[in-house]
């Protein structure tokens, strides 16, 4: 379960970021991916809001690259909204 | 906004971008993830050129923004390696907001239209100060346009709850002093022209109904604001209504206030893409690039049924029948846009008698025959009888925009005729007028008296045509004309048309410098300047302002710096007209030399023999084949015969 989001997120991080090497791990941060700056994150939120059909919280926007996050954080929180599948 | 296409496509790229181009909405992103790796594939591979042309057609209004940053990257990468086809329009964004989502994709959607743009940005949030310090990056970038991207959070005066209706109207006239007084030191600082944003309304109304009665709701002093803008702003400042795209958008859904709080995005993500190609459609109409021309097929795209089989009483078209009010309702669209300039023609596999017999005889056509410029209805395939109108007109393909509701027939026009624009249209003709309207296609820069009369220009012109086939000689067909013109300076009453022509000439064009406005109003208060405006009439009517020239005296020369002629009046001694004019200013001045030059482009091979056809001779020649020909007005210069009887116009 877990892990079918992590490939289903890892195609839109691929996507996103135009590396279809991106492998992600739950201790990667922002600072691992090449190119994630703030224009980044935009587009990798509005993507994943696209491909989940979820919304993030203004708060979760901002924190998804506070220094406490992570991957695995990032992946809970999309988990959380999907729900049970 | 027009497109350009020049290489050959391969099959992949071929294939790849029909099936996006002809996917309803609800599919277009799987389709746009094949193409997007046709397109890196063609790219890797070298062939550049192809996927430039392939990416330019992709650019498509309504697509998301996700699939657009996707287009943008292979869009960046080909700006990097390709030599761009036309000069990059060099263009300052000044916002509160942050741009660097919205910049690039002006420069994107651009690129559909077949230009492009070197885009300044300064630092968040420190657009006054750029505007004010002449040492700023603004000036060394010394842009040609300037878009002010203001929003309702940029208002300065915004009234008190108690202010009275008077001290409302004193903010409104600050809050318009503010912006003149910006608009003004660029003027005078750059020569520029701007693109100003209007105000958009926020969503919310703190006093819910009231909001856009009481003088100092919000509602009410933004609509205020707009409508002062629009009658106070000068010729150089153009307003960009960007309320029109948050009201359009919903305009809880525009002001997606995460991404405003977050990243001070100035509306929601997804809408960023329909606010660039919204600013990129009036940069490409002033760069002359807007399409002049809808094309329209005619069974169930003007009217419900087969003409050929189900008769005149037999299609639907008129009221009583919901669908057949949709397809009135549409022709009534498509009249409006006929009454505004854009020019209309029928392209269509039928009988030609049966076809027109509708125009002429059903009680419920909205459309007649006068409305429509050129009209062809037979059986030979609709790529070659586009190219017939284009060649009818005197107008490039890629000016054409064909209305058809056949997905056959599109698909072989987007294959066989790739420049002439051809949208998606729904199978429900209600949808027919947005599908068109999206695309920005007749954006127009200003709106004159030679629009009104355009179509009745090429009603006209048959009549014309049958009086120079019955004339004995040319010189009897010109004179039968009795054609008289006015001849005078660029002035308030003509600059608006001036620049128009100036933005859109193509063939008749030996320079084809698009001069904006800014630049033509100061050359009128510049005395080293000429400009020459002709405007034409002959018996059967009025062609309007019709032929524009710059010229510059320098060192005892007269430097033609535009000389542009609408191709409607070809062949009817305009410009021996016009040469006696500026011959006359010469003598007047005391100049003694004519200096002319010819810059060949795709489309002005027209006038190639232009100066040598008047006289001029050859003084040399420049890069890329350009010409440069002088004509010495001597004492013995003996003035050019026409047929035109001139009224001089008030200077």
């Amino acid at each position: 379960m877990r892990e079918t989001l992590r490939t289903e997120m890892q195609e839109v991080f691929r996507d996103v970021f135009g590396d279809p090497g991106i492998e992600i791990r739950d201790a990667m941060t922002a600072e691992d991916v090449d190119g994630w700056d703030s224009l980044m994150h935009i587009n990798l939120i509005v993507a994943i809001e696209r491909r989940f059909g979820i919304k993030f919280a203004t708060a979760e926007i901002s924190g998804l690259k506070g220094d406490d996050q992570n991957i695995g954080t990032f992946l809970d929180l999309v988990a959380g909204k999907i729900g049970p599948r | 906004m027009s497109g350009r296409s020049g290489s050959t496509l391969s099959a992949d790229l071929e294939s790849g971008l029909e099936r996006y181009l002809s996917a309803p909405e609800e599919t277009r992103r799987e389709t746009l993830r094949d193409l997007v790796r046709a397109l890196r594939e063609a790219v890797d591979a070298g062939e550049k050129e192809a996927a430039r042309a392939a990416l330019q057609r992709a650019i498509l209004p309504g697509l998301d923004y996700t699939s657009v940053q996707s287009l943008l990257k292979i869009h960046r990468r080909l700006r990097r390696e390709l030599p761009a086809t036309t000069p990059l329009l060099r263009l300052a964004v000044l916002s509160g907001f942050t741009l660097d989502q919205l910049a690039p994709l002006i420069d994107l959607n651009l690129a559909a239209a077949g230009a492009g743009a070197e885009i300044y940005t300064p630092a968040f949030g420190t657009f006054r100060q750029e505007i004010l310090a002449a040492d700023s990056g603004l000036y060394a970038f010394s842009p040609k346009v300037v878009f002010l991207a203001t929003g309702w959070r940029d208002l300065a005066h915004v009234p008190l709850l108690t202010d009275d209706r008077d001290r409302v109207r004193e903010r409104v006239r600050l809050e318009v002093r503010d912006l003149s007084a910006a608009w003004q030191t660029l003027h005078d600082r750059l020569g520029c022209q701007v693109l100003q944003n209007n105000f958009d309304l926020p969503p919310w109304r703190t006093l819910s109904n009231l909001d856009r009665t009481h003088p100092a709701g919000l509602g009410s002093y933004i609509a205020q604001v707009n409508q002062a803008l629009a009658e106070q702003a000068p010729p150089f400042v153009t307003l960009h209504d960007v309320d029109h795209l948050a009201a359009s958008a919903g305009r809880w859904a525009w002001h997606d206030e995460r991404f405003f709080h977050h990243a001070k995005m100035p509306c929601a993500p997804e809408y960023l893409m329909e606010y660039a190609h919204s600013v990129a459609a009036i940069l490409a109409a002033q760069a002359g690039l807007s399409r002049k021309c809808l094309v329209l097929d005619l069974d169930n795209t003007l009217w419900g049924g087969v003409i050929g089989d189900d008769g005149l009483g037999g299609i639907r078209i008129g009221q009583g029948d919901a669908e057949s009010e949709a397809f009135h309702a549409f022709q009534k669209y498509v009249k409006a846009l006929r009454d505004r300039g854009v020019i209309l023609a029928v392209c269509s596999k039928n009988e030609d008698h049966i076809a027109r017999e509708v125009f002429e005889k059903h009680p419920e056509m909205i459309l007649r025959l006068d409305d429509i410029a050129t009209f062809v209805a037979n059986w030979t395939d609709k790529a070659t009888n586009l190219r017939t109108i284009a060649l009818n007109l005197n107008i490039g393909l890629n000016s054409l925009v064909l209305a058809d509701d056949n997905p056959v027939e599109r698909a072989l026009v987007r294959r066989l005729a790739p420049e002439v624009a051809v949208p998606e249209l729904p199978v429900d003709p209600v949808g027919y007028i947005q599908a068109i309207e999206r695309h920005r296609y007749f954006e127009l820069v200003s709106l004159g008296k030679e629009d009104f009369k355009r179509a009745e220009y090429y009603r006209t012109q048959a009549v014309r045509e049958q009086a120079q086939a019955s004339a004995a000689s040319v010189e009897e067909f010109l004179e039968s004309l009795q054609m008289t013109a006015r001849v005078g300076p660029i002035d308030g009453a003509t600059l608006e048309r001036s620049a128009q022509l100036i933005a859109r000439s193509n063939q008749f064009n030996l320079t084809t410098r698009r001069r904006s406005t800014a630049e033509i109003l100061a050359m009128t208060g510049d005395d080293s300047w000429i400009t020459l405006t002709v405007t034409l009439a002959d018996r059967f009517g009025d062609y309007g302002l019709i032929s524009v020239l710059l010229a510059r005296i320098r060192d005892e020369k007269i430097e033609i710096d535009t000389w542009l002629m609408s191709c409607r009046v070809l062949k009817r001694t305009v410009e021996d007209l016009l040469l006696n004019h500026l011959a006359e200013e010469a003598r007047r001045r005391g100049v003694r030399f004519l200096r002319g030059d010819y810059i060949p482009t795709p489309k002005n091979d027209l006038v190639r023999e232009h100066y040598p056809r008047l006289g001029f001779q050859p003084a040399g020649a420049g890069d890329s084949g350009s010409t440069r020909w002088d004509l010495p007005i001597a004492e013995d210069w003996q003035p050019r015969r026409h047929f035109i009887s001139v009224a001089r116009a008030e200077a």
